[in-house]
């Protein structure tokens, strides 16, 4: 009888200690992201009554999510889960802000057949440690403008699937004299679809032990060889970002290579413009193509093994496949976790353009983020040297400049 | 004659918040900037160390830091003398007539006031490369179009265009005070004594009587054209390959883009250095003038 009373009150006292737990929760861009934060904390409450979830005032970007908790790093005052720029993980291990998220992983049951796969879990983790649980990401995707493809000769069933097709069928577009052909936004976040065009090609960027620059192989000799072709023979404009998107969705560009998180933004300004459609990434070989995932991540950042715990269950909430669901739903990013595609079928039949990338998910890899102190210094300096071949100035040079950046980003690589 | 103690007291307490609000929002900042220069320190790093000199003398080595500098001081030589020039004329303009003079204050004005993050946005839409007005308005003047933003050789003169479009009104509003300044009588004497045309006017009245403004203008256009960032920050981040560049753009792309916040201190007390230059260039300008008048 005592030993029921005893464990009867512990269950009670543990309960009520649960009750109390409260973890803050701190996320970038509010216009994007409110609405989704708010169903999820929702959702997770009624799922976890004894955990409350209380949200900081988001960050306004990606900088000022990595700059602010760096900076509440030294004061002590981080919020327990922070969502941050996938390729910024790196540096809260770094710096010792995030926590590692092995021993929760090791725990579970599972976890794979809930769909927290290989991939998804690659691309939070540093030097071979998990520190996050990517939460909404974005995927390199083609972008068509249907009236200019037909007009080139090509439907829906024939849409290029290589990097070849799209520049024969960019000069079609180009003959007929109303739009240009193709752009890619290469220079979304100074290195991303980089990184994309050589892991796709199987490449990396640096050696496994990440003292020497490797995409300089043959991996990243293809990829420059291929944006000097859409600097050359496609003839690909050189714009800004704003730019580009401005003229994709005016009818001025026929093939556009950029993220998925744009597909919301491109259908809305597109509206009954023209017919768009989205295509897989060209080139996808299996067992050799990689695509690292933009978008943002989830870090535990609790001091206390209580909050660490709570912050646990929100973030396989968050990540998971309700949470991914909830996400999509409300931005028109991607969930990663392969069961959230599962809860969006009616979703992802209204919305065939945003379905696309699913096909890709298979593919996914971290977004890498160099080592050492020079780490972000480093994407600008491949930013410099890809934009001298994107307008034109040195795209009969291509190796050369490669041969370039390769020698400029060892010379920012910590030496050991 | 000397103090009393009380009045020493009073004194001292009156000007205390004024001290402490300096102290803890200027000096102690500039202070911080100050060591900082001096160490390794990276935003989120729990302790630094001193290296001396090194940020400068990577400084010293590092291309983007001179480019940065260069493309500053090129873009203060455009932006200054436009601004001001435009700003003197639409100033004397505005004076010399008589009908709807405050809706041109206001118009010429409303630049300045406006948010220029909000009007980079306008300029990129009329600078777009293939359907932006200018270069509409280019192609039906026959002149070849050009991709204002993303040609090395043109955009930080681009940025230039619109720092004059953005400033001249303030310019405007100062040389307006400084013409109201100037007695009307010394026009009408110089009328009966036969000054022969406006020029003659101007060269002989305005020009010499507007001097302290001219200088305060001046001033306060270059120090605000080193500090250009909005326009950059929005349209072109610095590039096409460093091409527009800046030194405030610089620090912040290295304090917080890069997280290397030694190299950004270093590049701000760089920054401070000519600002403070300026700044003195000024100061001895004000007492000659001080001295002869």
């Amino acid at each position: 009888m005592r030993m029921i009373l005893t464990a009867a009150a512990l269950s009670l006292t543990a309960s009520m200690a649960l009750a109390q737990t409260t973890i803050t929760v701190q996320y970038p861009y509010p216009e994007l992201f409110d609405e989704t934060q708010k169903q999820l904390a929702e959702a997770f409450s009624r799922k976890h009554p004894d955990i409350k979830v209380e949200f900081r005032t988001p960050y306004k970007e990606y900088e000022d999510a990595a700059q602010r908790v760096l900076r509440e790093g030294i004061t002590g005052n981080v919020p327990d889960v922070t969502f941050q720029g996938l390729n910024r993980v790196r540096v809260l291990a770094d710096k010792e802000i995030a926590v590692s998220l092995d021993d929760f992983i090791a725990n579970e049951k599972d976890f794979d057949a809930e769909g927290y796969h290989d991939g998804m879990r690659q691309a939070g983790a540093v030097n071979g440690k998990v520190y996050g649980l990517p939460f909404a990401i974005s995927l390199p995707i083609v972008y068509y403008n249907m009236d200019l493809v037909k007009k080139a000769g090509l439907d829906e069933n024939s849409l290029p699937k290589s990097w070849d097709e799209i520049i024969e069928l960019a000069k079609k577009i180009n003959a007929q004299g109303e739009a240009d052909g193709v752009m890619a936004e290469w220079s979304i976040t100074g290195n991303w679809l980089w990184q994309a065009m050589v892991f796709a090609n199987g490449g990396t960027m640096l050696t496994a032990d990440e003292t020497k620059v490797a995409f300089d192989g043959d991996a990243g000799k293809q990829a420059i060889a291929t944006l000097a072709r859409l600097a050359t023979e496609a003839k690909s404009p050189n714009m800004t970002a704003n730019d580009m998107l401005a003229a994709f969705s005016a009818g001025k560009i026929g093939v556009m290579v950029t993220t998925t998180s744009r597909v919301n933004a491109v259908t809305k300004q597109v509206g009954d413009k023209f017919e768009l459609k989205t295509g897989v990434y060209p080139d996808i070989k299996d067992g050799v193509t990689r695509l690292p995932a933009g978008g943002n991540v989830a870090i535990i950042t609790a001091k206390t093994e209580e909050k660490q715990k709570a912050a646990w269950e929100f973030l396989k909430f968050a990540t998971g496949p309700e949470g991914g669901a909830i996400m999509v739903r409300t931005t028109g990013y991607m969930a990663p976790n392969t069961k959230a595609a599962d809860l969006l079928k009616d979703f992802y039949t209204q919305n065939p353009n945003q379905a696309v990338a699913l096909s890709e998910l298979p593919y996914l890899t971290g977004w890498y983020a160099f080592p050492g102190d020079n780490g972000l210094k480093i994407t600008d300096v491949i930013k410099d040297h890809m934009q001298s071949i994107m307008d034109g100035t040195r795209a009969k040079e291509a190796e050369a400049v490669l041969a370039e950046m390769a020698a400029d980003t060892q010379a920012l690589l910590p030496r050991r | 004659m000397s103090l009393s103690a009380s009045q020493n007291r009073a004194g001292l307490a009156l000007i205390a918040p004024a001290s402490v609000l300096a102290l803890l929002f200027l000096i102690a900042p500039l202070s911080s900037i100050f060591v900082l220069a001096f160490t390794d320190y990276q935003l989120g790093d729990r302790s630094l160390s001193f290296v001396g000199l090194k940020n400068f003398e990577a400084l010293a080595d590092d291309p983007t830091f001179w480019k940065s500098l260069t493309n500053t001081l090129i873009y203060s030589a455009v932006v200054v003398p436009g601004s001001m020039l435009l700003g003197l004329v639409s100033a004397l303009l505005i004076d010399a007539g008589t009908s709807l003079r405050s809706f041109y204050r206001t118009a010429f004005f409303l630049p300045v006031m406006a948010s220029l993050l909000a009007m980079a946005v306008v300029w990129e839409f009329m600078l777009h490369p293939s359907f932006g007005i200018v270069n509409a308005t280019m192609k039906a003047l026959g002149f070849a179009p050009h991709n204002w933003l993303k040609d090395g050789g043109i955009a930080l003169y681009v940025l230039a265009v619109i720092g004059i479009w953005q400033s001249f009104g303030f310019n405007m509003v100062l040389f307006m005070a400084g013409l109201s300044a100037i007695p009307r009588d010394l026009y009408d004497a110089a009328e009966m004594d036969g000054t022969p045309n406006a020029w003659a006017r101007f060269k002989l009245i305005t020009w010499p009587l507007l001097a302290p403004v001219t200088v305060f203008v001046a001033v306060t256009s270059v120090i605000r054209s080193f500090q250009v960032f909005d326009t950059v920050h929005a349209l072109t981040q610095g590039g096409p390959n460093k091409a527009t560049e800046v030194l405030l753009y610089t620090i912040y792309a290295e304090g917080f883009e890069f997280f290397r916040s030694g190299h950004a201190a270093a590049i701000t007390i760089v920054f401070i250095m000519l600002v403070v230059g300026v700044s003195l260039l000024r100061f001895v300008s004000l007492k000659k003038n001080g001295a002869s008048a």
